[in-house]
């Protein structure tokens, strides 16, 4: 069966990076595209509910500010991505959606119906980074696709 | 956008607060109200239950039947239901769950000297709606419907602290305000001096020192808010810092209570000691209410540190700005005037008016401002009966501290409370619950035949804690497990020394300095 879509849930982590390398491996092997998800966690919709002293120009403020450092952030990472991707003349398109990894990964799974899902290993703890990590099960009970989880080292 | 969603929410909402001042208004609830010892709570039942009742109904019947267009009606009558979710969970809390969780505690008996286990772990109705929003928002969610209104919770609270400049009188202000800027100023200035030193010798990037310091100094999540935009913080700085703040301000809330009735504290003590000692502002007002849930004085003196707190912050702002600007190219020159303007919390000017219009009398009768509010010149039949003398001359020994020792004696030997200081002294005394329940008991009754709450002043009161209970509750149905989660990394660390360092020597200060009378 050839492959022709591949789902990469990417966002610039040690292992995600390793999952991007594997998937443009794999996609310049087999000539299929890279459909990239990129995640906004949700835990962003609890970072300022507590705050209830500021006046709503301060709060506005952190608002523009944090919206701006996050889409700052993505297009770094879709840049990046975009490049490596053009280099190894590998089609890519790429998806940011807000909300829980795992379930963003499976909605855009049941979209695009790709061949194979391709995702890092979870950043080990103590590493810098989101505590956001991809939970495995509910990937593994609903995905309908190969699930390659590629080794941070590889 | 329409906001409004089409659902019978509210106009169930409403249906429940309606049945709920209907029956019992017709004694059909007395039964479960005696049983849970909620007896207290009848009347604000019956008159809030059908204020609530009644805008639930009429507004949720225009949220499920009407058409909704887009505008200010629709914007502001969606959040209706949210407000009204908000109400329901804290009401229920302070209703019914509150006092079923103290009267199962009273039947395991006292477990530190006269004190029940909900009293030493400030499971109160604050504390509880805030653990209910918690619970709610990481399990079930937040419905859709109620999203626009939970927001609300922040007019809540600053109406709530709004109102609490009624009841300051200007003696009080004066003191607790320099009390309140001197512990401030050092444990603010030193803890926001502290991680910038720490960031410095940990290797950590300017702006996630600067967050962190702003957030670990001033007042929490609303100091990271203000400063993250000056100090050009980057999201995983601003993560750790919400994370790490949250994490320790709920941590906080539950210990800080314990450990004040541990030790005893006075209601100035404590007050000080969580203005001064917890992060973040929104769980000040949760250990205050946590630590004393029957009266006011111990938020009263809370929330003075937390406006100084906030006061601050501009000032806090502004250094680390300039800071900033001298370590990093990318720095922008700040405008001093702008940052003071759009930091400044305008809702303290909301407090300092409303404590204006209550000097000069125009919230209580015109006796209230001459001493009457405190008058020991009582009739023989409010004097303490010799029984009750002998209930608290039987517990002298159990009284340590030597000016409560003092209060005591004089309300032996006069049968009555002699001074306002006596009288504060003497709550104290009944709050940290050293006597037994008879000898509580007696002190209340002391405490009732001296001091005469104007009516209003009396509503006021009412109007604070439920603002406060409605506020807090919200503010928990913003607190998420996955925000808490974020905690970590450097900003861990840093924040875990600085914030134990702030807690235990601000408590130290207090307990030698602070007295609890002002």
């Amino acid at each position: 069966m050839s492959l022709r879509r591949i789902l990469l849930a990417s966002h610039g982590t040690k292992g995600a990076r390793a999952a991007e390398r594997a998937a443009l491996n794999k996609a310049a092997r087999a000539g299929a595209e890279i459909v990239h998800l990129y995640v906004v966690p949700d835990f962003w919709a609890g970072m300022k509910g507590d705050d209830w002293l500021n006046s709503p120009t301060a709060r506005n403020a952190f608002g523009d500010y944090l919206e701006k450092e996050l889409t700052r952030e993505a297009e770094a990472e879709i840049d990046r991505l975009n490049k490596a991707a053009k280099e190894r003349g590998v089609h890519l398109t790429t998806h940011v959606l807000n909300g829980d990894p795992a379930d963003c990964l499976l909605r855009l799974s049941a979209d695009c119906a790709p061949g194979l899902v391709i995702i890092g290993q979870p950043r080990p703890k103590g590493e810098t980074g989101y505590n956001s990590r991809m939970k495995p099960e509910p990937l593994l009970r609903a995905l309908a696709c190969p699930l390659l989880v590629v080794p941070r080292a590889s | 956008m329409v906001y409004t969603h089409k659902n019978p929410a509210l106009l169930i909402i409403g249906i429940i607060f309606f049945a709920i001042a209907l029956l019992t208004g017709m004694g059909m609830l007395d039964g479960l109200i005696k049983a849970i010892g909620a007896k207290k709570y009848v009347g604000e039942m019956i008159w809030l239950g059908y204020i609530f009742g009644i805008i639930g109904i009429i507004v949720g019947l225009w949220h499920w039947l009407g058409s909704h267009e887009e505008g200010d009606l629709d914007y502001y009558l969606s959040t209706i239901a949210g407000a009204a979710f908000i109400m329901l969970v804290a009401m229920i809390i302070r209703w019914f769950v509150a006092p079923w969780v103290a009267t199962m505690s009273k039947a395991i008996g006292p477990v530190m000297g006269a004190k029940y286990l909900h009293q030493v772990l400030g499971l109160n109705y604050v504390v509880l709606g805030i653990l209910a929003g918690i619970i709610i928002v990481n399990t079930v969610g937040v419905p859709k419907w109620a999203q626009n209104g939970v927001r609300l919770s922040r007019l809540g609270l600053k109406t709530g602290v709004i109102l609490l400049g009624t009841l300051y009188s200007l003696a009080e202000l004066q003191q607790l305000g320099k009390l309140s800027v001197v512990l401030i100023g050092v444990f603010v200035l030193g803890s926001v001096g502290l991680v910038l030193l720490l960031g410095r010798l940990r290797g950590l990037p300017n702006n996630m020192t600067g967050v962190l310091s702003a957030g670990m100094g001033v007042c929490g999540v609303s100091a990271t808010v203000a400063a993250s935009p000056v100090v050009k913080a980057r999201a995983i700085d601003i993560a750790y810092t919400i994370g790490t703040i949250l994490l320790w301000g709920v941590g906080c809330m539950f210990l800080f209570p314990i450990i004040g009735h541990m030790l005893d504290m006075g209601h100035v003590q404590f007050g000080a000691w969580a203005g001064t000692g917890i992060l973040n502002s929104a769980q000040v007002a949760g250990a205050a209410l946590a630590y004393q849930p029957d009266g006011i004085e111990t938020l009263k003196v809370a929330e003075i540190f937390n406006i100084t707190r906030v006061l601050f912050l501009p000032i806090i702002v502004l250094w680390l700005a300039l800071w900033f600007v001298r370590r990093e190219d990318n720095g922008e020159q700040v405008n001093i005037g702008q940052v003071i303007v759009q930091k400044f919390p305008l809702f303290v000017l909301g407090f300092i008016l409303m404590f204006a219009l209550s000097s000069t009398g125009i919230f209580a009768p015109p006796q209230h401002y001459k001493g009457k509010y405190f008058d020991n010149n009582i009739p023989e039949s409010k004097l303490l009966k010799p029984e009750e003398v002998a209930v608290l001359k039987a517990q002298f020994d159990k009284v340590k501290k030597e000016d409560r020792k003092a209060a005591l004696q004089r309300l032996v030997d006069n049968r009555k409370v002699m001074s306002r200081q006596d009288d504060a002294i003497l709550r104290g005394l009944n709050n940290a619950k050293v006597l037994d329940k008879a000898g509580n008991k007696i002190l209340k009754k002391a405490h009732k035949s001296v001091r005469h709450t104007a009516k209003k002043i009396k509503k006021f009161r009412q109007w604070i804690t439920l603002l406060f209970a409605f506020g807090l509750t919200g503010l928990g149905m913003q607190i998420t497990m996955s925000a808490i989660r974020q905690a970590g990394g450097q900003p861990l660390v840093v924040g875990g020394i600085v914030g134990t360092l702030k807690a235990v020597l601000s408590l130290i200060v207090i307990l030698l300095f602070v007295h609890e009378t002002i």
